[in-house]
């Protein structure tokens, strides 16, 4: 029986990016043209196996609108890992994802695993953000990096994958399962390594 | 009417008629050979004789009789006889070649047939319409129709009320206590409609069986086309019956002994057959030609007495002319009288003067006498003079006269002529105008006299025709009068039946929710046989399809599951994963068995509430009404009229257009927010489904216009929502938002949905203090396992728990709070964790508790359970509280943002102070642990 450790995800991003279509077509290999956007926050579960371990992913969505923006921290605190989406048809999603890597460095966990998803990749003729400003972005700050479509399924099983790749084993850690849910409770204690 | 019926009383009448043409049939004697020989030989008792397949008492009633039918079998059409009989037991008019058939030709069903009669071409046509076929069939006369159209309906009348209590009965009585059943329609009210129509005995009932089959043409045309099996059955069974008959007397439907009528049947008949003549003359008589026979009688009447009368007045002549010479000679006496009796006077005068003249003593007196008689004579002779010329004078005058009157004649002539001239003139003029018109007025004179006679023969038959129409129109107002009781009596069992059906699915939708919650649990063992997995799978497989077939079976019935709700809301949601359509579908069960099991007993008094209630006004009652929802039907008005109440002060004529205006003129960036999250508002909802649809454009202008009334709000997500849900219930946009203003503005403290949403944090914290102290027990456990509720509960206040409740629930939710404001929503809010408490408590597992409260909102299928326990479990809930909470926790927030923007702008000092080196060897950490 392999062990089974829960990490706590949360999807950051501007308003319309797909943030809620990458989850939904990663949990329920499902996709909706319109999906409701999410207001405070959505959450899903999917379990993964990762080497000889099996990740659980506990998958909080946000709101993309940027009022909701100090809500935030409600629930990339204790997070092992945030994907950061843009849009890769919209500039501003590019930047917007700045100002969210920017907050993560500022108030978000010490050594949280950062994701970039640059999704629409399926429509990439009304393309306005280059696939190397994004590759350099990443590289600049340590994250991944891949372009995605929720509606056409590409890369999104792989961005999950990454994720789970970049989380540190178990072995040198005593408390596994729901550390970061204890976590996430104390709220001043934000530098304290999660899992 | 009555006349009519009196003359159609007399039996003879039909009769005749029957004769008549059975007389002109060719085809008679070849059909019924056997009767007539044995009509005459057969000595029996009719009454006996009548006994058909029914008993004796049975007998009397027995409806039955020959009557033609018409029938349109491709391009045939004819009219055929059949012998028609009653079947009470099935309520079934059966129809067949011949009296003696035992197989119908076809049945029709009266319990569910109505009845017409035409009045036109042919009076004693009748209809009997059944829902699969209308039967058109002749009687022998019109009050033969009359018979049977109403025996017909006596019987279906009959046969309605002996029907056997359906099990309904008892449903019919316990919830409709308050019904009263309709009195039953006495005869005395069907008679006031249509007098009863005595039996024409010789042409329905069983004795018309003996008789020969009216205007049965020729043997072939009268034969069944459309069901030629049963003819040769018939046929072939008579020819077997006769045979038998004969060699034993006794097969088992006597068919000999009722063909053969007895002898004195045949004497009644004879004797009718004689009246019948009788009557035929009478007839005759009355008509038109009686001025005719009676003159042909007279003609044959005047040879034998003018004998006697020729003497008579030989003698009569001569007595007056007796008395002629008679009396003329009495004339000539009395002229002869007059004479003598002059004569005598002037004899008298001449003896009188010679008298007086002898008298006279002296000459000279005799003198003097003749002197005076000279003098006399003198004076007379003097006066015929006078006399002459006044004579000749007043001829002279006549003559004058006789002039003038000439004249006067010569003058008259000539204005006759004149005006004999004048009306010539008039004339031609007349004619000469008249023959402008089309119709002269000569010409019309003489059309008019011509058609005189025409107008009357018309009137007599138009006469005729209302006759006619009376008949008709009287057994047509019975035919509805009684078509409608039957109607209300079907009505009344539709209802219990539907009530019944409600109950039937309410319970089924239970047992298949339990069946399904069944399954799950089976699926979820861990320890299941694998055959058992799969005969599970199969069976969830299988109930996850039942919703298809369940809507093709009852499309008709409106409470059944629709896919949609009044207001668009799919009745199950649509869920891609198994697990979840399962859920999916045991929850909208229950919704449905608690819908169904509500509606008798609160839904419905409270509708009826709703309706009595006129004019709007605060109250504690409306309160309680209000809370306990709105029906479908009155939310609209009242929603109108709470949010006219609550905006009053805000609104003005033409604000909303000018709002509009405004958002023409500059385009603002929320506007790209807005278009972001139009496709995306309700997407379950099928108003808001397709981006074309007019909602969507209607929530684009509410959601724009408002961006304007408020711009520190401008447009925030969530505000579509609470936008589209006013749209769905008012329909029009200026109402809607004008609710959006209600709820933002009036409703929701300030900065609920401004730039940093301070004050919706503020009534997370709010509602935590309230759940601890409502449901401590729940609390702790939260608690204990880490759970943050805000994560949970955040957009049920923000949205108004839209698309986190059932829409039933959520209506009535919102019914409430737009009169109530916020506290509807905590109270809400804290009953939802409530209802499902036992279920939280039950889970051990903080990911667990997470997924189930996802989605436990959804699952509450109880709404009448759920506002119960908001409304009164969760009392008291001082409005003052909730006050005092928000004050000291938004002070409390306010205080921590401003110790985040501390440690912010302390971290941005270190990072500056840090420099760039930091970021550099974040990038080689993250590598190294790749």
């Amino acid at each position: 029986m392999m062990a089974i450790r829960e990490l706590k995800v949360c999807l950051l991003g501007d308003t319309g990016v797909g943030k809620s279509s990458i989850v939904c077509r990663f949990v329920q290999d499902h996709f909706d043209h319109n999906i409701s956007p999410t207001i405070g926050a959505s959450f899903m579960t999917k379990t993964v196996p990762c080497g000889n371990e099996l990740h659980k992913f506990l998958i909080w969505d946000t709101a993309g609108q940027e009022r909701f923006h100090s809500l935030a921290p409600m629930y990339y605190r204790g997070s092992a890992a945030a994907v950061i989406v843009y849009d890769i048809t919209k500039q501003d999603s590019f930047h917007t994802l700045k100002k969210w890597v920017k907050e993560l460095k500022e108030h978000g966990p010490e050594n949280i695993v950062m994701a970039i998803a640059g999704n629409k990749c399926d429509l990439s003729d009304i393309r306005e953000v280059p696939m190397k400003d994004a590759k350099e972005y990443a590289e600049s700050i340590g994250a991944i990096v891949v372009e995605t479509s929720a509606k056409n399924a590409i890369n999104i099983e792989e961005l999950f994958q990454g994720i789970s790749q970049q989380i540190p084993p178990l072995e040198t850690h005593e408390n596994g399962n729901n550390g970061m849910i204890k976590l996430g409770k104390q709220t001043t204690q934000m530098n304290r390594r999660c899992c | 009417m009555e006349k009519e019926f009196d003359n159609g009383n007399c039996p003879q009448a039909g009769m005749s008629s029957k004769l008549e043409e059975s007389n002109l049939d060719p085809s008679r004697n070849s059909i019924h050979p056997a009767e007539e020989k044995d009509m005459t030989s057969f000595p029996g008792d009719l009454e006996n004789n009548g006994q058909f397949k029914a008993g004796k008492d049975a007998h009397r009633k027995k409806l039955c009789g020959y009557l033609n039918k018409f029938s349109a079998k491709g391009r045939i059409k004819a009219w055929k006889s059949r012998w028609f009989s009653y079947d009470e037991q099935k309520c079934h008019l059966a129809y067949y070649r011949t009296a003696q058939d035992i197989n119908p030709l076809g049945n029709i069903d009266i319990s569910t047939a109505s009845f017409d009669c035409k009045v036109g071409e042919d009076e004693r046509v009748f209809e009997i319409r059944t829902p699969s076929k209308a039967y058109i069939l002749k009687a022998v006369s019109t009050q033969a129709m009359m018979y049977w159209l109403q025996q017909l309906q006596i019987k279906r009348w009959e046969f309605c009320n002996s029907q056997p209590g359906l099990p309904v009965a008892s449903i019919i009585v316990s919830a409709l206590s308050g019904y009263e059943p309709l009195p039953d329609c006495t005869e005395a009210e069907e008679e006031e409609l249509m007098p009863t129509v005595k039996t024409p005995t010789t042409l329905v009932g069983v004795k018309a069986a003996s008789l020969p089959a009216p205007q049965a043409f020729t043997a072939l045309q009268n034969i069944s086309l459309k069901h030629p099996w049963i003819e040769i059955q018939n046929t072939v069974h008579n020819l077997c019956g006769g045979r038998q008959s004969h060699g034993n007397g006794g097969n088992m439907f006597d068919f000999d002994e009722f063909q053969e009528p007895p002898e004195n049947f045949v004497e009644e008949e004879q004797l009718e057959a004689e009246n019948a003549v009788e009557e035929e003359t009478q007839e005759e008589t009355r008509t038109g030609f009686r001025s005719g026979l009676v003159r042909k009688a007279k003609k044959l009447n005047s040879s034998f007495p003018r004998f006697a009368e020729g003497l008579a007045q030989e003698k009569v002549g001569v007595l007056q002319q007796h008395v002629l010479t008679l009396t003329e000679e009495v004339k000539c006496q009395k002229e002869l009288v007059k004479l003598l009796h002059k004569a005598l006077e002037a004899a008298q005068q001449e003896k009188r003067e010679s008298c007086r003249y002898l008298a006279a003593a002296e000459d000279k007196d005799r003198l003097e006498l003749v002197r005076h008689k000279v003098r006399q004579i003198a004076e007379l002779s003097r006066r015929v003079e006078t006399l002459e010329l006044e004579r000749k004078e007043l001829g002279q005058s006549l003559a004058v006269k006789e002039a003038h009157i000439k004249e006067l004649a010569e003058h008259v002539q000539l204005l006759m002529d004149k005006n004999q001239a004048k009306q010539q003139v008039i004339l031609k003029l007349t004619e000469q105008t008249a023959g402008d018109f089309p119709d002269s007025v000569t010409e019309a004179d003489v059309i008019a006299t011509e058609t005189l006679y025409k107008q009357q023969e018309e009137i007599e038959h138009l006469k005729d025709d209302i006759k006619a129409y009376k008949t008709q129109n009287q057994f047509l107002n019975a035919e509805i009068h009684q078509v409608t009781k039957i109607w209300t009596k079907v009505a009344e069992k539709e209802k219990a039946l539907l009530m019944k059906c409600t109950r039937l699915q309410a319970y089924n939708c239970q047992m298949e929710s339990k069946y399904l919650m069944m399954l799950r649990e089976l699926q979820e063992l861990p320890d299941l046989p694998s055959d058992h997995v799969e005969i599970v799978k199969r069976l969830i497989q299988e109930a996850l399809q039942w919703d298809v077939k369940n809507g093709a079976m009852d499309p008709a019935h409106p409470n059944l599951v629709s896919e949609y709700d009044a207001y668009g809301f799919m009745s199950v949601p649509e869920y891609e994963v198994e697990d979840w359509k399962l859920l999916a579908k045991i929850q909208a069960l229950e919704t449905k068995t608690n819908i169904l099991l509500s509606q008798e007993a609160v839904e419905r008094p409270l509708l009826e509430r709703w309706n009595s209630l006129g004019e709007l006004a605060p109250s504690t009652e409306l309160k309680g009404l209000l809370r306990c929802g709105i029906p479908v039907e009155h939310r609209p008005r009242v929603w109108r009229w709470i949010v006219n109440c609550r905006v009053h002060h805000l609104r003005s004529a033409g604000h909303y257009q000018r709002l509009l205006g405004k958002r023409e003129a500059t385009k603002h960036p929320a506007s790209r927010q807005i278009e972001l999250d139009l496709p995306r508002t309700l997407t379950s909802n099928r108003h808001f489904a397709s981006p074309t649809s007019p909602f969507i454009a209607r929530l684009r202008r509410v959601l724009l216009a408002f961006y304007w009334q408020n711009p520190t709000i401008g447009y925030c997500q969530g505000l579509n929502r609470l936008a589209a849900i006013a749209l769905l219930v008012l329909e029009e946009e200026e109402s809607a938002f004008w609710c959006l203003v209600h709820i933002v503005e009036n409703l929701m403290p300030v900065d609920y949905y401004s730039n940093t949403l301070v004050a919706s944090q503020v009534d997370q914290r709010v509602f935590k203090d309230f759940l601890a102290e409502k449901l401590p027990r729940l609390m702790a456990h939260l608690e204990q396992h880490a759970i943050d509720l805000a994560l949970i509960t955040f957009n049920w206040f923000l949205v108004v728990f839209v698309d986190s409740l059932a829409s039933d629930i959520l209506f009535r939710v919102w019914d409430a709070f737009l009169y109530e404001g916020t506290k509807v929503i905590f109270r809400y809010a804290l009953a939802i964790f409530k209802y499902n408490e036992e279920e939280i408590l039950r889970l051990q597992d903080s990911l667990e508790i997470y997924q189930y409260l996802r989605f436990f909102s959804k699952t509450i299928s109880d709404g009448r359970k759920l506002m119960n326990i908001a409304f009164s479990d969760m009392n008291p809930f001082p409005m003052k509280l909730l006050q005092n909470r928000r004050v000291i926790h938004r002070e409390k927030l306010e205080a921590e943002l401003r110790e985040l923007e501390r440690i912010k702008a302390q971290y941005m000092r270190e990072q500056v102070e840090q420099g760039a080196g930091l970021l550099d060897g974040a990038v080689s950490e993250d590598e190294e642990e790749g």
